[in-house]
């Protein structure tokens, strides 16, 4: 008896645990969406007013034509989408390479892959800006393809290690047969790899969705990201930011990154720990 | 590792000569290693030794950017970098962020990871709800934090206000640094996802094996479980680490102006070493000066990462060896 009151005790404790965490960590994005259904005037009452009176839907409309919301949300699906795709196959192919090759100076590459992983991007970021505008490559994609054809080392490196656990059996009789390597990857090797290519696509996705300072620095202003244009677009004429305007874009900035987050969820925990053979 | 050696350089060095550890591994031609991994070394030189090394040369001048008047000015630059009093503030700044949030974050990721690999219902919803913010980009959670601790719409003082507060001013000094810190843990469900795949990947029977034997949860977690994630868990401090010297667009987000301006109006506490690395190049245009400060801060990220790595070297286990009986 007392022993089940225990049981009972412990997992009331644990499901409170998880439901103060759920709270906190959907909050912010709770307060974003009810920002966004808030009239101009219920932003700025103090005491702060929870929820608005009457939802107001037509900020989100109002937040599409604010700015040139569809037009910088193009150029972040044009980059994001080329940089993901250039991005995975890239890292995949070198990452075979690295997993299943060898060669006089393999160690030294793969050293210098993980240092570079550990490396801040940023240290480069700056003075790679500067070579691309010298080069007269600012304002254009191209740094985008340069990026993705070479690959992410930390994509790499995942790719690397799921790559080492898919068992040895499965390209052995591939390469008694006298398959090459080329063939082994694409035929062998990617189709093992699903929940792991699709893991890789929607983190460079939303990486290149998200990111604020390469498209910052290189592209100019009726060329950007929707990422760069949400930081400075919503502000009224006395340069003052429009609060609810501003939390409806953000929230349909955030919306295909959660929809596709959402449509892929399930491959995120596997495609770290699959391997064939199962 | 394991020994991978080609016919030729096995044939080159019988002294070494190590058992062939698997059938057809050798017999690789280095041609078909090197088109594989060759579109990586380009872009590696290109996109990043380069810049480096063009970022070296500038430090090594008073180059403005775009003025074609700059000279040699030797190693002042770096004999600067150490007399900077921002410079140094903004390192202290940045160390004092890296600890309040490293740590917990990789803690509170494998606790959160350890609560989701029970099974009961709703873990699904959970694990959705806890990794949810990890995916929401970096932009999108600024400007939620903004808004949230908005002096006047902001939820963080509609809360003080209802237990009877003052309205804080939250995005600045001194409170903007923990609205720094609440906005990069709110990520930490990247961290738990990561401990939660390697969680998956302990043996069952292992955990089977010592509840037989007698182990409590909290003895088999902390003598099985946490040994077999340690590769998983040193990698994230060393990224974790090594990625909060880098936070600099965070700290301009959260700046009350918006757009190139943003990087003067940084609040102090928020004034990271990237931050002022930033305001040296675009704000002042002191390019010499700013990739000086960029190849310290490199010199720092090399030097932690051997650090780390040979601390690491001794207490991870990988691929279950335990380090005291490793033999390489």
């Amino acid at each position: 008896m007392t022993e089940l009151i225990a049981r009972r005790a412990r997992v009331t404790a644990f499901y409170l645990c998880l439901v103060i965490l759920a709270v906190i960590f959907s909050g912010p994005l709770g307060w974003l969406i009810l920002t966004s259904l808030k009239a101009p005037n219920e932003l700025s009452v103090f005491p702060v007013q929870l929820l608005p009176s009457v939802p107001q839907w037509h900020n989100y409309i109002d937040a599409i034509t604010f700015i040139d919301f569809l037009g910088y949300a193009r150029n972040s699906l044009i980059l994001s989408t080329l940089s993901a795709v250039l991005t995975t196959i890239s890292s995949a192919w070198m990452a075979y390479g690295f997993a299943r090759l060898s060669a006089p100076g393999k160690k030294f590459w793969f050293g210098l892959l993980i240092s570079t992983m550990m490396m801040p991007g940023i240290i480069t970021l700056i003075p790679t800006y500067l070579m691309f505008a010298k080069a007269g490559l600012v304002d254009t994609y191209v740094p985008w393809i340069l990026w993705g054809l070479s690959g992410a080392a930390f994509m790499i490196f995942l790719f690397r290690q799921f790559f080492t656990g898919i068992p040895k059996e499965l390209e052995e009789a591939a390469i008694l047969d006298g398959c090459g390597h080329v063939r082994i990857f694409w035929q062998i090797f990617l189709p093992q790899s699903g929940p792991m290519l699709a893991a890789c696509m929607v983190l460079t996705f939303t990486a290149a969705w998200g990111d604020f300072i390469a498209p910052s620095l290189l592209l100019s202003s009726d060329r950007t990201t929707l990422a760069v244009a949400m930081t400075a677009g919503y502000v009224n004429e006395k340069g003052f930011p429009v609060q609810n305007l501003l939390a409806a874009g953000s929230t349909l900035f955030i919306l295909p990154v959660l929809m596709m987050f959402l449509f892929f969820q399930r491959f995120f925990v596997q495609g770290f720990s699959t391997s064939g053979l199962k | 590792m394991t020994a991978t050696l080609t016919e030729a350089s096995r044939e080159s060095s019988p002294g070494t000569a190590r058992p062939r550890a698997k059938r057809g591994r050798a017999g690789t031609r280095p041609r078909t290693f090197y088109l594989f991994v060759g579109p990586w070394i380009a872009g590696f030189l290109l996109l990043t030794v380069f810049p480096l090394g063009y970022a070296f040369w500038m430090s090594l001048t008073n180059t403005d950017g775009l003025s074609p008047n700059w000279s040699y000015v030797g190693i002042d630059n770096y004999v600067r970098v150490f007399q900077d009093q921002q410079t140094i503030a903004s390192l202290g700044r940045t160390m004092i962020f890296m600890l309040a949030t490293v740590p917990t974050g990789v803690a509170a990721g494998l606790a959160m990871a350890v609560m989701l690999n029970r099974d009961f219902r709703g873990r699904a919803l959970f694990r959705a709800l806890f990794y949810l913010p990890a995916v929401v980009p970096g932009v999108a959670a600024a400007l939620t934090f903004k808004i949230i601790f908005d002096k006047n719409a902001g939820f963080a003082n509609a809360a003080i206000g209802a237990a009877g507060g003052e309205p804080v001013s939250w995005l600045a000094d001194p409170y903007v640094r923990m609205v720094l810190i609440f906005m990069i843990l709110w990520g930490v469900g990247g961290s738990m996802i990561v401990s939660l795949a390697a969680l998956q990947d302990v043996p069952r029977e292992l955990l089977e094996a010592a509840k037989v034997d007698g182990a409590g949860p909290v003895h088999s977690f902390f003598r099985i479980t946490l040994p077999l994630l340690s590769p998983i868990i040193f990698f994230q401090v060393v990224t974790g680490v090594i990625g909060s010297l880098q936070v600099f667009v965070p700290s301009l987000l959260l700046a009350p102006v918006n757009g190139a301006a943003a990087v003067t109006a940084v609040p102090e506490g928020n004034y990271l070493f990237m931050v002022h690395v930033y305001a040296e190049y675009f704000a002042k245009s002191h390019f010499g000066y700013a990739s000086a400060l960029l190849w310290v801060l490199f010199i720092f990220v090399l030097l932690i990462t051997a650090i780390v790595f040979k601390i690491g070297n001794r207490a991870v286990f990988y691929g279950g060896v335990d380090p005291s009986e490793r033999k390489d």
